[in-house]
């Protein structure tokens, strides 16, 4: 199952969908636990193969998971973990984690089903584009069978009971992941940063908290998820994340109005690299692509779309290269690795 | 020699003592020694400091020391260190300490939303009845009165009352 994800992409970075110039995807996740059972950092390990054996098995024959494949994360190699986190289908905590452990997907990667993470149960949908009520619509359905099978912890005063107080109430992370270059070139994404933390809402890296900022590739999500309803955290979402979309845009037609030539010349050098490098680190390839997708989006560069780009994204992180190539590869081996395949990826045959 | 603080046995313990360029010595026996001692003793002890600063911050802490989930062990104390729960019984256990870090967290220690199905119909309807109350406010507030309508109706379809109704009607 694996084997067949490494050369293909999640539906989530289709490049479609509302917004779909700004927002790469939507996200939502549900933390759930179990109610007979202690939370995972005091379960031992007996009572973690319970845990995961009891969720696996009602993964396994619950009508809208049952086609899940399923892999225990103890089975495969540290780099099969790190590709399935570069892939967002598990956390980096997930993939970093030990004791029994196992992640159910679906072929088209929008459902993620995470077990024994931090929390017994952290169910994810991802859709492309700005899709807050789509998103819901699946994770909800998906939560309510699999509530049939299993007992949560639930308390009526504090909602779905979670390892980390952060997450009790609703259990509900709703993440939408931005690309904001023209914020970032015309030095106001502190601004924006400062005015969605005012809203109770946060910012994190690509691969959530705590994570680098690659690629002018950010994620906003809300802060709280107790004493608001799911669908009022959707609600403030969507008053939110269009305001900056419509400011992204703004500073987009600013740097092509005022600063036409430098951008073009900005946009086509950094095509011009990728179409042409011999060796890339990943964070310039990130920094590059970045580029490139706003000359795309701004109607700069025509001859390669936005989903070959935000593909790309993915497909040239370090844990997939190496599960292209069949090999572990030190790092000075990827670069070169990654500058031909970008190469042959945006149709250069040299 | 004999006992510099009570002059009748035979001293023992040797004190030094030095502050600034001035060096102190003292000879005392061990009766002497152990009630010098027993005063410093008394001397609050870095816990009993710390103690005291973590009641002036954060009540709760001093007040919830001593408490432990009957359930899973784990103490209030270990759960403030490492920001995680034991188990779900903790939220019951702790709660006197978990309330206000959760106002601090959440701006809120009160669930509103999704409601599993085995947790009981009626409150399964309670919380839909409070989310579309919010929902009527909004519409009102709005002036959306045909929506507020809809709201309205399927609030008193869930609830049986029509206490809503009449007060809409008046609104309206």
């Amino acid at each position: 199952m694996l084997r067949e994800l490494y050369d293909k992409t999640g539906d989530w970075l289709r490049g479609t969908g509302p917004e779909a110039d700004i927002v790469i995807s939507t996200r939502i996740r549900l933390a759930r636990n179990l109610a007979n059972f202690p939370f995972l950092s005091r379960a031992n390990t007996e009572q973690k193969r319970e845990i995961e054996r009891l969720i696996r098995e009602k993964i396994k024959h619950a009508k809208d998971t049952k086609d899940l494949h399923y892999i225990r994360l103890s089975d495969i190699s540290t780099v099969d973990r790190l590709f399935l986190m570069e892939r967002r289908l598990i956390s980096r905590e997930h993939a970093g984690g030990d004791g029994e452990r196992g992640v159910a997907f679906g072929r088209s990667e929008t459902v993620s089903v995470m077990v024994n993470e931090e929390d017994h149960l952290r169910i994810q949908v991802i859709r492309s584009g700005f899709e807050l009520r789509d998103a819901w619509k699946i994770i909800d359905e998906i939560d309510n069978i699999l509530e049939r099978e299993l007992k949560y912890a639930f308390s009526p005063a504090f909602g779905y009971l979670t390892a980390c107080p952060t997450n009790v109430g609703t259990g509900m992370r709703a993440s939408v992941m931005v690309h904001l270059p023209a914020l970032g070139l015309t030095h106001h994404i502190e601004k924006v940063f400062n005015a969605v933390g005012k809203l109770g809402l946060i910012v994190r890296g690509l691969y959530g908290e705590g994570t680098q900022v690659l690629g002018d590739l950010y994620q906003i999500s809300n802060q709280f998820t107790l004493g608001k309803s799911e669908t009022e955290i959707i609600e403030i979402m969507e008053s939110v994340v269009p305001r900056i979309t419509s400011y992204e845009r703004m500073a987009r037609e600013v740097l092509i109005s005022e600063n036409r030539e430098q951008l073009e010349d900005r946009v086509w050098r950094s095509y011009g690299m990728l179409k042409e490098a011999r060796v890339l680190s990943s964070e310039e390839a990130m920094h590059l692509l970045s580029q490139v997708r706003l000359g795309v989006t701004v109607g700069l560069i025509k001859d390669v779309t936005a989903e070959t780009l935000n593909a790309l994204f993915i497909l040239t992180l370090p844990a997939h290269l190496q599960k292209l190539e069949g090999k572990e590869l030190e790092a000075t081996q990827r670069n070169v690795l990654r500058a031909s395949f970008v190469r042959r990826r945006l149709g250069n045959t040299n | 020699m004999k006992c510099e603080s009570c002059n009748k046995r035979h001293a023992t313990v040797h004190l030094t003592e030095i502050s600034g360029n001035e060096k102190r010595e003292q000879h005392l026996c061990d009766e002497c020694a152990h009630n010098l001692n027993n005063q410093l003793i008394k001397m609050p002890s870095p816990t009993d400091i710390l103690a005291n600063l973590i009641n002036q911050v954060a009540p709760e802490i001093g007040e919830m020391s001593k408490t432990a989930c009957p359930a899973c062990g784990m103490s209030y104390l270990e759960f403030r260190s490492s920001g995680r729960l034991g188990c779900p019984m903790d939220y019951t256990a702790f709660k006197k300490g978990i309330v206000p870090l959760l106002e601090k967290m959440h701006g809120a220690s009160e669930h509103i939303g999704k409601v599993p199905s085995r947790a009981g119909k009626e409150l399964v309807v309670k919380n839909e009845v409070l989310q579309l109350r919010k929902e009527l406010d909004k519409a009102v507030e709005k002036e959306d009165y045909e929506k507020a309508a809809k709201i309205r109706d399927r609030i008193f379809e869930l609830s049986g009352s029509d206490d809503v109704k009449g007060t809409l009607r008046q609104d309206g």
